[in-house]
């Protein structure tokens, strides 16, 4: 059974999902990568991230570029991007979309946080057709790598690490 | 080939990049299908189902596979009474850039000098014709013709591809089993899989490269020789699977172009886990 999401992701949500469940995922997403995550990072931990003008309570961060070719994921275990798992859990992001296997250290802070990790396949075709609107919410100079805002409808993912657990082991 | 038409060129290379870049072969989409039908992991099943849905709904609309367009890799084949000019070269490089901004390629070129280029501290160029192609591998055909092929090869492979020496000990198992480990390491850290492992073997870096890019300009789903079936059943077994969520299909197919060898005790190895979506291929006469 495929379980529908809707932003902004409660904790009674994360409490129901499970490593392997099929989900969808609706309503307005943040989408970041490399170039911008470490700032939003430093953001939250100086306490500047309101200035962004999102809140980041129950929010997706979808790691992928938004480009005139479309969204789809990158590799979530890249420096840059893993490392930001942690500290924007803890501000509040619920769930982190990406591909590709984390590290324990990661998945254990998702678990601290109550936070998940799911995996959506790169359909960027398929993608488009799910996206309704999107925005530049921060760091425009980052051209396609600046934190950007979606609106989607029902994008498929399946969560790959919650509770401490992971598809991967 | 006889009556070189500049702009007919320049439209049909366009055409020719934008079909490898939204569109899957009629063999990849059998690949495909036979995977779904044999994939006993529910999960596997359905990413397989997903991206050849993906497929089917960029062939459509003409648009992108996936949002990481690629870099244009160009194969040029020349016949025994073909003539290629510098003209037709920069029709070709026109019609890359063309067929680029048509798609539309993701614009990645990073712009400024060396070392700007390295670090990424000269900005991205907001032209999706930023993106120039890699060097053209010319080879020769039989056929009495000019062909172009236009690979697009996306990041993630090349991040988990490699290119070494091999000891082959004069066992070609001994060359066999290190691709086979090499595989299965970059199957498992590359996130869009099921993959083609693109493998070429010759005499140095460059000429192993080219063997590699070769084999997906030549590979066939349908047509697999039997060290190349021993390979991708011998990665499968390891259980990776489509986007590593385990399952039977982490491995469509292996193409393979062993090249001329030299007399000694290594051979230079390059292997490409190729995404997804790859070889995203598309080929035209001129």
């Amino acid at each position: 059974m495929v379980k529908e999401l809707t932003t902004p992701i409660t904790k009674e949500d994360i409490e129901g999902l499970q490593v392997g469940d099929t989900v969808t995922i609706s309503g307005p997403i943040l989408c970041g990568r490399d170039a911008v995550l470490p700032k939003v990072v430093k953001m939250a931990e100086n306490g500047t991230v309101d200035e962004l003008g999102v809140s980041l309570e129950g929010q997706v961060v979808f790691h992928t570029a938004v480009s005139p070719a479309g969204v789809g994921p990158t590799s979530s275990n890249k420096l840059e991007i893993e490392s930001s798992i942690g500290p924007l859990s803890k501000a509040g992001i619920r769930l982190h979309l990406g591909k590709g296997a984390l590290h324990k250290e990661t998945i254990e802070a998702l678990d601290t946080y109550g936070s998940v990790y799911a995996v959506i396949p790169p359909v960027t075709a398929l993608l488009g057709e799910k996206t309704l609107e999107q925005k530049t919410v921060a760091f425009p100079e980052e051209g396609m790598e600046a934190l950007h805002m979606l609106m989607v409808d029902r994008y498929p993912a399946i969560i790959a690490a919650a509770h401490g657990r992971s598809i991967y082991d | 080939m006889t009556n070189f038409d500049y702009d007919k060129t320049v439209a049909l290379v366009a055409d020719t990049l934008v079909r490898a870049g939204s569109t899957f072969k009629e063999d990849k989409k059998e690949a495909y299908r036979r995977a779904i039908a044999a994939e006993r992991n529910e999960k596997a099943k359905w990413v397989l189902e997903t991206v050849l849905e993906n497929a089917e709904a960029a062939e459509k609309n003409r648009s992108p596979l996936c949002d990481d367009t690629g870099i244009p890799h160009l194969v040029l084949e020349v016949g025994p009474d073909a003539a290629v000019s510098g003209r037709m070269l920069a029709a070709i490089r026109q019609g890359v850039a063309e067929g680029l901004r048509k798609l539309p390629g993701r614009p990645m070129g990073i712009m400024g000098d060396d070392s700007h280029r390295i670090d990424q501290s000269g900005g991205l160029d907001p032209d999706s014709a930023g993106v120039l192609p890699a060097p053209i591998l010319v080879r020769e055909t039989e056929e009495n013709v000019i062909r172009l092929h236009i690979l697009m090869f996306g990041g993630g492979p090349a991040i988990r591809g490699r290119t070494y020496r091999v000891f082959h000990r004069h066992n070609t198992q001994m060359v066999l089993d290190e691709i086979v480990n090499w595989s299965r390491q970059m199957v498992s850290e590359l996130g869009c899989s099921p993959c083609t492992l693109a493998v070429g073997i010759g005499r140095s870096h460059f000429e192993a490269a080219s063997m590699m890019l070769q084999a997906q300009v030549d590979g066939d789903f349908n047509v697999q020789s039997e060290m190349e079936a021993e390979i991708t059943r011998r990665v499968n077994e390891a259980d990776v699977g489509p986007l590593g969520l385990h399952g039977d299909t982490s491995v469509l197919a292996t193409f393979m172009k062993v090249g001329p060898q030299r007399a000694s005790g290594v051979r230079i190895v390059c292997v490409r886990p190729a995404c997804c979506f790859e070889p995203r291929i598309a080929s035209v006469e001129l």
